[in-house]
This record gives structure tokens, C-alpha cells and sequence, in this order.
């Protein structure tokens, strides 16, 4: 049995089960379909009885229909059609990741906050930022990026190519000017050349957002136990990290939210996580706070006390708090945990959800107390640190024009 | 520095940042507190005090940190210490060091300001 399928077949989750193998379902409803046309001379009570009954079945059913999942091994990533993958784009992606030019004063560069030797990420709970100034978000790891389908914690990117000139814009993070990095780019020869040589004609921002993505394109993690799982080897997990597997897809229900072939649905959801103290405790990253509020149209940002999340982005009141629910590939280099680093370490968050979340009156509804035990715990977090551990991009520092 | 009295040494390199107007002349008042013995004294006021750094405010700081304000104000007014302190920022330029604060522990390499407990499980394993 392969991939997808096998995986079904092994669940434990009982929603998963009712979702997961249509045929069984298929076949109690025709079953009773039979039952139906057999009973002709059935009375109306009886008829209005049956109604009912497959009234509630059905409205059972829908909720859990809603979050059917599947989990599979990864692919090789896809590029757009305009923005095909070619060595010298890459190449000149990797530079410019590494350029400090890409900062207002020069002292940043992609790198400073997604570094390849600490997971493309700071390891900080909450991100550096401009000399000066504080960033108010964890810094997301940049590896398998490029599977995602919306970018940043509130989601307000859909592509690498549409992602990459947030960070050099915002004041908070690289603070640069992008005309005067244009400028700048195209008093360095070799970039223009570069630059004519891939993309024909001048340096423009768009050209640079389009080298850095198809370089992102290439941070990946790969061919990691799970893989050979998803792909049908039953012997690639060890026993423990098969457990775990079982909690995950289970007991736990991660896999509700944690699903396809980079264990995210790329949906947002509100988990109530506890603020950072540093929100309201740290002045520069309430003033972060309320000015990413106010560019983004929140009219009340002089008062907010909170993270508002994807509802910046949205403006739906059900996107209050809401963040994007992270890939878990080679989550054990990834910490501290959540939009906010409110987690320093795995047992932390595993904790969090065992208790169902935090407290927070628009929490998801698919929270709830999982009743784990220890050894359960521990056996979930041997199958993430473990069994979601690849082989990642190596990149070495390139020689910057 | 407390918890590893006699097991490891601090030294502190000066970076001062190129566009902030007082940055440099901070510098130059930690060294002049060095002088008198003092400068983890004033280098802890002058982040607790920051960004209000100016000559008129640091004069001020050294009396608070019971400094001799007449030696102390010579010593920023001449700028004695220039020298270190462009020696440091070329240090940093050489090593491609861009950000502040930057550590070395024992060569490893911690960019930002980390939580104590960061700093501690890096100092033990290279205590071992």
C-alpha cells in the first residue's frame, strides 16, 4: 500500500476515520438505502424517524469533513512559470542573501535573521531587528519556504517572489529604501551584469525579489525518515518514533492543522498563545507593534495591547489573533516556538496543546485537552525532533560583489 | 560574570553605531570611566540611560557614578581614547561584523542580545 493510502488506513484519529476511508462509509449508506427500498409499506413515523436520523448523521459528519487531512512525502519544489530555476539566478540570489546592501545602514543582511548556520532563522524568541529599533515576531525558518503558500506569520505574502521586499521596506527590519537600493545595486558591476545576463535589462526590485526567491527555493530539507514512511517503508521509523507518529496523527490531532507534505494546511488559527511580555513591557516593540497596526489601516492602533495577527492582513474579525500554522520540518533547530518565541523549548509548546491551547475567547474550537500522558509526550516530541530531521541545504558564504 | 567568578573573562570591544549621533562619544565615556576604575559602572548607567547621551548628560552620569568630573570631562573633551576605539571598529570591519551586540565565547559566535540562560548553556559547555 502507498503513500496516502497506507497512512489513512493506519490513523487512530476517530474523526479521521469516519473522513479517511469513504468506502466503509459508502457502504453502510448504501446498505441502508437497501433497507429503505425494501420497506415499502414502512409508515410515515418510521419515515420521519429515519429523516431525522440521517439528519444528525449528516451534521455530524460535516464538522469533521471540514478537516479532512492527508499527510505525504515531499516533492521537489516547484518553481513559477515566471520565475524558472536556472544556476546563475540562484547564484545571484545567494549574493544578494548575503548582501549587507539590502539594510538602510548596511549592517543587515537576510542573513542577520535567517542564518543557515542556526536553522535560516536568529534563534531569538523575538527576531533582531534595525539598529535601534525592535522587531515584535519570531523570525520563521526559511527552510522549505517554498512549499509554503503564504509567507510571514499573518500570511500577507503568497509567493517568495512577492515575500522578499517586505523585510528591506519594514523600518523595523532592514529599513531600506528601494529606489536607493536599485541605485545602489547598479553602482556595482558585476551585479549589472549579472543582472543583464538572467534577466536582460536593468536592475529593478522585482528582478531582485525574483534572484532571492528562486535562492530560497533551493533551502530545503529533504529525504527525512518520514519521507520513506509517507513513501510506504514501515522500517524507516524506529519503534518509538512510530509511537509517536501514531500520537501525532492521533491522540494528539496535530495532523488536523500539521498535514500535507510540509505538515502545515498553510491555514491561520487562533490558539491563544500568551503574548510576549516584551509587547507591552519593551516601549520599541510596542511602538512596532502599533505602527505595523496603523500602516496596516488598524484606526484603533494607539490603544492595542495585543498581537492582532492575520487580521491585519484580512480584516475579518474571525482573524483576530490568528497566525499561520507553521511547517514542522526540522522543527527541533527552529526554537523558540510560536509567532512570538513565547516557547523556548518543544516540551513547552507539546504542553501548551496538551492543555488546549491558551486562554483567549476567539480560541480555535479545535482546541481541546488532549489528556496526554508523559511517556506520550515524550514520544510525540521523539517523532519531530527525530523522524522530521533531513538533510538540509548546506550553503556557504558567497563572495559578495 | 558572578556565577563564573575566576573561570571566565570578559572583554569588551567598542562598536559604537555610525548613525547615532551619541554612540561614539558613549564610547569615549566608558573608557574615561575605565581610567578611574569604573567602567562597568558607567557602562551599565549609560544603558540604562540611553539614548540620552550627550556631553552635558554623561559629564552628569560621571558625578552619579562618583567619578572625579573635572579628570573625566578632560579626558571626553580630548577624545584620549579615539585611537581604541577606531582600532575596535576596524577589528569588527576585518572580522565582517555588522551588528551590536556581537559575543564570541570562545570563538562561538552569538549575535544579539539573548537571554541569560543562552549565555549560561554556552559558558558550560565550553567549561567542560
Amino acid at each position: 500500500m502507498m503513500g496516502r493510502d497506507r497512512f489513512i488506513s493506519k490513523v487512530s484519529f476517530p474523526q479521521a476515520k469516519r473522513v479517511g476511508n469513504p468506502s466503509l462509509n459508502k457502504k453502510r449508506f448504501r446498505t441502508s438505502r437497501n433497507d429503505i427500498q425494501s420497506n415499502l409499506h414502512m409508515n410515515y413515523l418510521e419515515k420521519a424517524k429515519l429523516f431525522c436520523f440521517f439528519l444528525l448523521l449528516g451534521v455530524f459528519i460535516m464538522p469533521f469533513s471540514s478537516h479532512a487531512f492527508h499527510l505525504e512525502s515531499l516533492k521537489p519544489v516547484a518553481a513559477p512559470k515566471d520565475n524558472p530555476q536556472t544556476p546563475e539566478k540562484i547564484e545571484l540570489g545567494k549574493k544578494l542573501f548575503f548582501d549587507r546592501r539590502l539594510s538602510g545602514d548596511g549592517t543587515m543582511s537576510c542573513v542577520t535573521c535567517h542564518d543557515p548556520e542556526t536553522g535560516y532563522t536568529d534563534q531569538l524568541a523575538i527576531s533582531l531587528s534595525y539598529p535601534t529599533t525592535k522587531n515584535w515576531r519570531n523570525s520563521p525558518s526559511l527552510i522549505n519556504a517554498a512549499y509554503n503558500t503564504s509567507l510571514f506569520w499573518d500570511g500577507r505574502a503568497q509567493s517568495l517572489e512577492k515575500q522578499a521586499l517586505f523585510p528591506m521596506m519594514s523600518a523595523f527590519e532592514m529599513n531600506q529604501n528601494l529606489d536607493f537600493l536599485e541605485e545602489e545595486l547598479k553602482s556595482v558591476p558585476e551585479y549589472v551584469e549579472s543582472f543583464r545576463k538572467i534577466f536582460g535589462g536593468e536592475i529593478t526590485r522585482e528582478k531582485i525579489a525574483m534572484a532571492l526567491a528562486s535562492f530560497q527555493r533551493t533551502i530545503v530539507s529533504k529525504n527525512a525518515p518520514v519521507d520513506k514512511f509517507l513513501d510506504g517503508d514501515t522500517n524507516s521509523l524506529t519503534p518509538e518514533q512510530n509511537r509517536g507518529y501514531e500520537i501525532f496523527t492521533g491522540k494528539g490531532k496535530c495532523v488536523q492543522c500539521h498535514s500535507g507534505a510540509n505538515f502545515t494546511d498553510s491555514k491561520f488559527y487562533n490558539l491563544g498563545v500568551p503574548e510576549n511580555p516584551a509587547l507591552l513591557n519593551d516601549p520599541r516593540v510596542t511602538a512596532t507593534m502599533r505602527f505595523t497596526a496603523k500602516v496596516s489601516g488598524y484606526k484603533d492602533y494607539r490603544t492595542l495591547t495585543e498581537d492582532p495577527g492575520r487580521y491585519l492582513v484580512t480584516k475579518n474579525k474571525k482573524d483576530w489573533k490568528a497566525f499561520k500554522t507553521p511547517g514542522l520540518r526540522e522543527i527541533a533547530l527552529t526554537g523558540p516556538y510560536m509567532h512570538n518565541g513565547v516557547f523556548e523549548t518543544l516540551d513547552e509548546v507539546i504542553e501548551f496543546f496538551n492543555k488546549g491551547g491558551g486562554e483567549d475567547k476567539n480560541r480555535s474550537p479545535l482546541l481541546e485537552p488532549l489528556n496526554l500522558t508523559h511517556e506520550e509526550k515524550q514520544t510525540l516530541k521523539v517523532f519531530l525532533t527525530e523522524a522530521l530531521k533531513g538533510e538540509v541545504t548546506v550553503v556557504k558564504t558567497p563572495e559578495v560583489p | 560574570m558572578e556565577d563564573y567568578k575566576g573561570k571566565i573573562r570578559l572583554v569588551v570591544k567598542h562598536y559604537p553605531y555610525k548613525y547615532r549621533d551619541f554612540s561614539h562619544i558613549a564610547a569615549e565615556a566608558s573608557l574615561a570611566a575605565l581610567d578611574q576604575g569604573k567602567f562597568c559602572e558607567m557602562h551599565e548607567y549609560l544603558l540604562e540611560k540611553s539614548p540620552r547621551l550627550d556631553r552635558n548628560s554623561l559629564i552628569r552620569y560621571s558625578g552619579d557614578v562618583g567619578l572625579d568630573i573635572k579628570k573625566f570631562t578632560g579626558s571626553l573633551d580630548s577624545m584620549k581614547h579615539l585611537k581604541i576605539i577606531e582600532r575596535d571598529k576596524k577589528l569588527a570591519v576585518d572580522m565582517d561584523l555588522y551588528n551590536t551586540p556581537t559575543f564570541f565565547i570562545n570563538g562561538r559566535k552569538v549575535v544579539g542580545n539573548r537571554p541569560y540562560e543562552v549565555f549560561k548553556k554556552i559558558v558550560e559547555e565550553e567549561l567542560k
